[in-house]
């Protein structure tokens, strides 16, 4: 049996993926990422607006402060993310911001040449320090070169298919290489899972199409709990049709809402902030604008940027233009961009401690993938990309330290059993004769959880969706797979990234319909408020044969008690 | 041949194949405002699930689509099918890199090319807690050469790439100068080291192919001549300052 062996194995080469190997890298220890497309191609390339850091270089005499990003992040999250986490991001926000323009990230300028900081939803100073509106593009080729540097190898186009559990530890993870279609264990002293979101359970998504929430479903299976996995966020303002993101930036920069009336809508939703609302709640004001017929036909608002003028469109939005000219063939100097709302983040994953630590020992999670939890139910835009450095940087230094730790190496044995378990799955799998191909049961699935799971939900709806996701489970079973060779195998490949979903899609639907009040981007219809008595608390759902089983944990509360949330 | 059916003549390769590369021809029926790689994953979903090709963001931004549609290099995500009715498609990979699988080329050799001229940087000393300040102007001057997203597409079009391989290539050449201009590299024009080569700066033809082609407006070409210009400068100022020393060498004589 070939086998490799590394102190540290990260799966996912993303801006989370990639801080943590530099970290572990640097403190000396043998480390490999493995992604399933170059790293390059990561969806941390397609964030655009801004990453958060009190850098205080707006106008004086507005001095930001660390403290006020953890109120403004904790008030976003709808009071459900845990303050002690907020605070460990906030404060170190500024070192890794100020780190990665050290390594070569081209952010914009003030006039006194400092980062430049715009203004984004939800935020009470101008914090999203940005790239133009390329900030994950600078930022993700930044991390890439500093791989380079730093010579660490990367497993390329290679699938993590199971994690290998070996006396109630992490030992490694079974991979795929898919140009050749062999499988190798990997073993590993600590393995850290940092592949982004699950945003394409959903029918409508900013998501690269890559993004099916792999990592999740790995810990899942371990029995590992995922942890608020009903908090799925909104974005609003997703192109129409492609659903292609246009950055929360484009309303930091002053860009309007309007609807077909002409209206500025958000004036009946956030009075205060307007535009600049956090996203659950500017998303179910563009999504009311539409249902409520004031949207324009075929169901879109417009996002209108004319008033910026050519000059700071073509300087501080040149992608956005760029993306509108490319793919809806209008140019946002002239007229509106049409926009809607789309699934965009995933709040829920794989519960971690702020060392991106799970209960599982050796496993350890950071970025999207993860639930630290520093968004809740609600994340503020500018803090995704955040989250990933910080707490990558955080989990990598973990990671490397509990190497030292590890005496014990599992036994070959241990993996010669798991390959074999796995490689007898396959044979049945192969064997299957039903001709239903998977994309049938994977659009269905996308289908309901937009029109049924969505930005609004209600009971009758949601146990629909539970027991539409049975069925949708039970015909997944009876998928054969044609093609015998793993060696490009992109039918087996949708095959595991559809198990994956549907008990994803599973463990959102039972949070949701468990969960009877409404907290951020959960909001349901049937019980419009907030009730902190009963829910304030995190959702944890275990996998069982039986489906998502639920269980909670207190939120961590410091200096911030729950309030109503107005803008 | 109804008018929104695309035919998509794809060339195949797989090595076990004989012949191990083939052209096959596939229909799909269009919706408005379709791009080409979602008329390819309708192909991969629906008719033929062996078909290998790259994809990731569908944005133009993740640069994993790029593939040669009717002789032009492209990116798949920003290639729309209506533009495309007209006549049947011919679909082929990425030129002048191996190919490994019907539209997935190996790009170990861009890659090389990549980690030779060291491209990250390599910071002038400043205190950790603060960034270095930089004029907005300077970034602006920059800004176009950040734009790159690696697809490749330069590389397709490149005449001294295809007549040597070992050629840096426009994208590497592009990133090479964005470190040059940086202010905040302390390594100035030891940058220039690896490209002031035949098969750096000097080995391009200056036709301007990988300016056109780009998909995000990235300028190999005036990167590459400027970087000849410095060098040229410096040797100039070599040459003028051994002359002068000779010079004043032989006066004191």
């Amino acid at each position: 049996m070939e086998f490799l062996s590394h102190d540290i194995l990260i799966i996912g080469g993303g801006l989370a993926g990639l801080r943590a190997a530099i970290e572990a890298k640097k403190s000396g220890r043998d480390v490999a990422i493995l992604s399933k497309v170059h790293p390059l191609r990561s969806h941390s390339v397609a964030a655009q607006g801004g990453i958060n850091a009190a850098l205080g270089n707006g106008p004086a005499p507005s001095k930001d402060t660390w403290k006020n990003h953890s109120f403004d992040t904790i008030k976003g999250s709808d009071y459900l993310a845990d303050q002690d986490a907020v605070e460990v991001m906030c404060r170190e926000a500024t070192e890794r911001v100020v780190e990665m323009e050290h390594w070569g990230t081209l952010f914009s300028r003030t006039e006194d040449g400092k980062i430049a900081q715009r203004p984004f939803g939800g935020a009470g100073f101008p914090r999203a320090c940005y790239a133009a509106d390329r900030t994950g593009h600078s930022l993700l080729h930044t991390l890439y070169e500093q791989v380079i540097g730093l010579q660490i190898p990367v497993y390329e186009e290679w699938v993590a298919l199971s994690l290998v559990v070996d006396k109630g530890r992490c030992a490694g993870v079974l991979g795929l290489h898919f140009f050749n279609g062999e499988l190798i264990p990997i073993q590993a002293k600590a393995v850290i899972l940092a592949t982004g979101g699950y945003g394409r359970t959903y029918l409508r998504s900013t998501n690269a199409v890559i993004n099916t929430g792999r990592g999740c479903f790995l810990a899942y299976q371990a029995g590992v709990p995922l942890e608020d996995m009903e908090f799925v966020q909104f974005h609003p303002t997703s192109l129409f049709g492609t659903n292609i993101l246009i950055t929360e930036g484009a309303r930091g920069e002053g860009g309007y809402l309007i609807n077909a009336k002409g209206e500025r809508f958000m004036e009946r939703y956030a009075p205060h902030l307007m535009e600049l609302g956090p996203r659950d709640i500017v998303a179910r004001g563009a999504q009311t604008e539409i249902d409520q017929g004031r949207g324009f036909e075929g169901g879109y608002v417009s996002l209108d940027l004319r008033h910026l003028g050519r000059e700071k469109i073509l300087d501080r939005l040149p992608g956005i233009r760029q993306i509108a000219m490319d793919f809806a063939g209008m140019d946002p100097i002239l007229k509106p961009i049409p926009i809607q709302p789309a699934q965009h983040y995933s709040m829920g994953g794989i519960p971690t401690n702020v060392d991106g630590e799970t209960q599982l020992p050796g496993l350890l999670a950071a970025g999207e993938c993860a639930c630290v939890s520093v968004h809740g139910a609600n994340r503020l835009g500018g803090n995704s990309l955040l989250e990933a450095l910080v707490f990558g940087e955080r989990t990598g230094r973990k990671a490397a330290e509990q190497v030292d730790k590890v005496r014990e190496i599992p036994h070959n044995t241990a993996f010669q059993n798991h390959l074999r378990g796995f490689q007898i799955g396959l044979e049945e799998i192969f064997e299957r004769k039903t001709e239903e191909p998977s994309y049938l049961i994977r659009d269905e699935m996308k289908t309901l959880m937009a029109s049924q799971v969505g930005i609004f939900r209600n009971e009758p709806a949601l146990l629909s969706a539970k027991e539409k996701i049975k069925e949708l489970k039970k015909r997944f079973l009876k998928i054969g797979l044609k093609q015998k060779d793993l060696a490009f195998n992109h039918e087996a490949i949708q095959y595991w990234d559809l198990e994956g979903m549907l008990h994803l899609a599973e463990a959102i639907v039972e949070g949701a319909l468990a969960r009877k009040e409404s907290r951020g981007s959960h909001f349901r219809v049937d019980f419009p408020n907030r009730d902190d008595e009963h829910w304030l608390r995190h959702t944890l759902a275990s996998k069982t044969p039986e489906g998502a089983k639920l269980d909670y944990k207190e939120v961590t509360i410091t200096s911030y008690p729950p309030k109503e949330r107005t803008y | 041949m109804k008018p929104n059916l695309l035919t998509l003549r794809i060339q195949r390769f797989h090595p076990d194949h004989d012949p191990p590369q083939w052209i096959e021809t596939f229909q799909v029926e269009i919706r408005k405002g379709m791009n080409l790689l979602e008329a390819l994953l309708y192909i991969q979903d629906e008719q033929d699930g062996t078909l290998s090709f790259r994809y990731s963001c569908r944005g133009a931004v993740c640069g994993s689509c790029a593939m040669r549609v009717n002789g032009k290099d492209v990116l798949a995500c920003r290639t729309h099918v209506e533009d495309l009715l007209e006549e049947p498609v011919l679909i082929e990979p990425l030129p002048l890199f191996p190919v490994i699988r019907d539209l997935i080329v190996d790009l170990s050799v861009f890659f090389d090319h990549y980690r030779k001229i060291e491209p990250y940087l390599q910071g002038k000393p400043v205190s950790p807690h603060v960034e270095y300040l930089m004029e907005e102007q300077k970034r602006k001057e920059i800004d176009p050469y950040i734009n790159c997203i690696l697809c490749g597409i330069c590389f397709g079009t490149c005449p001294a790439f295809e007549k040597d391989s070992a050629f840096l290539g426009p994208a590497m050449l592009a990133k090479a100068y964005r470190f040059l201009a940086d202010p905040r590299d302390r390594r100035n024009d030891e940058i220039l080291k690896p490209v002031n080569t035949q098969q750096g700066v000097w080995g391009c033809k200056t036709v301007f192919n990988c300016v056109k082609v780009c998909p995000k407006e990235v300028p190999p070409t005036h990167g590459i001549v400027k970087m000849r210009g410095r060098i040229l400068r410096y040797r100039l100022v070599s040459i003028v300052s051994r002359l002068s020393s000779l010079f004043s060498h032989s006066n004191s004589i």
